[in-house]
């Protein structure tokens, strides 16, 4: 039928209907996004001591402070800028004071920010805060959170501008991805297995959230738990898969990753680098029984990883390249930079003194499935925490070049860890590079 | 051997060498510029610190093969005895030296801070400088030496 001849009250209905529609759908949208602020509080509440030591330890376990701590001077002040696809995120401050912290916070304000991602005064916090795993925490890990935070010295410390790219600045947004990945269940142990598992379950999923970083996100920044602990990236890293994907070298056992992940350093097997750091940083100062159950837990997956056969001769000095190297010059390159700048803390590993220095072929960053870890290990070095004795690897950013960077990620790869060659590491030292 | 040519502190020098031989050896033995240290050999320490293209790096670590074109500088080229540099007098003025073995490396470590950032903070001063050891101790002289410097530079800034 011809449109012009439809009768003009049939084409009134039917925009009508489009309007009542087009209302309907802002009303629903409106419904989902808005949150409402819940009430100040004009002091906080008087805490048992008990309950505030119980709150630090489980904010340890948390690595709370990885972001929300920038100058160790002024704890929990937030000011920490975090990369991520949708834009730049800058923690807040989560000191009691009353204007820029969470002073006015009540436990219910604070309860709902830790399990529905949504500040006091009703706006959506943006997913680089994990309440999608924190939304399983106890209660009773909350409320003794709450007492550890409101107890701790107010901070006059305003939140930075977040940088987010278009459109993502638009906060209510946050309420979609919420219906995606937000799973609003409460932590279930598995009853198969024993209390020290499924304690380290709870902490490694509820609290510590290691899996925000060691399993793949969706293209829309969600936590995809159906690939839990197959690896993930974080800031640019590459963030090693936990289970039969590990790419480690070497088997894990489970009191070496306590070690690990109690001091930073399982000897002679891994030092912790990049974001690791922060969180080995925060782990030190939990319960180390806490440590023990996460080590349990996570090893309970890493066990799975095929045992691999040692690269013939290794570990000890890296060799020269083979005279009939396919890609000689660079791999001449790769090994030039090694030998002068590497070799005389890796070749001789050095386990016993306070600079130790990883034999290269156990080192995990070479067996990763693409470069990025390397590189910014190379670039970056490895720096202990403000006034703490750790590691330290000084950083060649400044030094090298980057066809010397490139160069020595593939000379190490082909004959540190013996792997197929990874493509595109000239793009990934380019990347490395930007801030 | 190979011929290095090197820019420091502004000059050009020509250096034969070989091109493993670290940035610290040639400044020392080859140009007599004494101002960096042999402290650990390894990039532990920071006594051999130089800036490199305005970075500061360990110059034990730099073979001299990698260096380019890119301009390095030594403490020699802050100041003299006579005419010491705006961190040379600050670290003069601080006292910030015991037995004097790290400070060289520790005012060019400053001096790349300085050059990118002339107000830091004081947290941004202790994370820049956390990489050079000073066995005396003077490490607290020091960061007032840095802060003083800053806030020198920061009056020359509002005069100019």
């Amino acid at each position: 039928m011809d449109r012009s001849r439809r009768p003009r009250q049939s084409r009134r209905r039917t925009r009508r209907i489009l309007l009542a529609l087009a209302v309907l759908l802002a009303l629903a949208a409106w419904a989902i996004m808005w949150r409402p602020a819940l009430d100040p509080q004009a002091a906080a509440p008087r805490f048992d001591q008990a309950l505030v030591e119980r709150g630090q330890r489980v904010a340890a376990v948390g690595t709370c402070a990885a972001c929300h701590t920038v100058d160790p001077g002024r704890p929990y002040a937030g000011g920490r800028a975090l990369a991520t696809p949708f834009g730049t995120v800058y923690s807040t401050n989560i000191t009691p004071d009353a204007r820029t912290g969470i002073g006015q916070w009540s436990e219910a304000a604070f309860t709902r920010a830790l399990r529905e991602g949504v500040s006091r005064d009703g706006h959506l916090l943006y997913p680089a805060f994990p309440y999608d795993h924190y939304t399983r925490l106890a209660q009773d890990d909350i409320r003794a959170m709450y007492a550890w935070f409101m107890t701790r010295p107010a901070l006059d410390a305003p939140a930075h501008d977040n940088d987010m790219r278009f459109p993502f600045g638009f906060r209510p947004l946050v309420a979609f991805w919420n219906i995606l990945y937000l799973k609003r269940e409460p932590w279930r142990p598995d009853p198969a297995q024993g209390a020290e598992w499924n304690r380290g379950y709870y902490l490694s999923v509820a609290v510590a959230h290691c899996t925000a970083c060691h399993t793949p996100r969706t293209k829309l920044g969600g936590t995809d738990f159906s690939r839990h602990l197959d690896g993930g990236e974080a800031e640019g890293w590459y963030v090693p898969a936990l289970n039969a994907k590990s790419p480690s070298p070497l088997p894990w056992t489970r009191d070496h990753l306590a070690e690990y992940l109690r001091t930073g350093i399982a000897p002679g097997h891994a030092a912790a680098g990049g974001p690791m750091q922060a969180s080995v940083e925060n782990l030190r100062l939990a319960d180390p029984r806490d440590v023990d159950a996460i080590a349990t837990y996570i090893h309970s997956y890493l066990a799975r990883a095929p045992a691999r056969q040692a690269p013939a001769g290794r570990p000890g000095p890296m060799p020269a390249p083979a005279a009939g190297d396919p890609d000689l010059a660079r791999m001449q390159a790769g090994y030039a930079v090694y030998a002068n700048s590497c070799a005389r803390c890796h070749d001789l590993g050095r386990a016993e003194t306070s600079g130790a220095a990883l034999q290269l072929q156990k080192a995990v960053a070479l067996y990763d499935p693409d470069p990025r870890s390397l590189i910014r290990i190379v670039r970056q070095g490895i720096a202990p925490p403000d006034g703490e004795p750790a590691r330290w690897m000084p950083a060649f950013g400044a030094i090298l070049s980057d066809e010397q960077t490139a160069a020595l990620a593939a000379y190490l790869r082909r004959y540190g860890a013996g792997q197929p060659q990874w493509e595109h590491i000239e793009d990934e030292v380019k990347k490395a590079k930007q801030p | 051997m190979t011929t290095y040519h090197l820019r420091v502190n502004g000059r050009e020098h020509a250096v034969d060498s070989d091109p493993d031989t670290p940035l610290l050896y040639v400044l020392r033995n080859d140009l007599h510029l004494n101002g960096a240290k042999f402290g650990c050999g390894l990039g532990q320490c920071g006594a051999c610190t130089v800036t490199l293209d305005g970075e500061s790096v360990m110059s034990c670590l730099v073979p001299v093969s990698v260096v380019g074109s890119r301009p390095v500088g030594t403490v020699e080229g802050l100041g003299t005895a006579q005419a010491p540099g705006v961190l040379q007098q600050a670290f003069i003025a601080e006292q910030a030296a015991q037995c004097g073995y790290c400070i060289a490396g520790m005012m060019m470590r400053a001096q790349a801070l300085l050059a990118k950032n002339p107000s830091p903070t004081d947290a941004e001063i202790r994370k820049h400088m956390m990489p050079n050891l000073c066995r005396c101790g003077t490490h607290m002289r020091i960061l007032r030496a840095v802060r003083r410097a800053a806030g020198a530079l920061g009056k020359q800034g509002a005069q100019a």
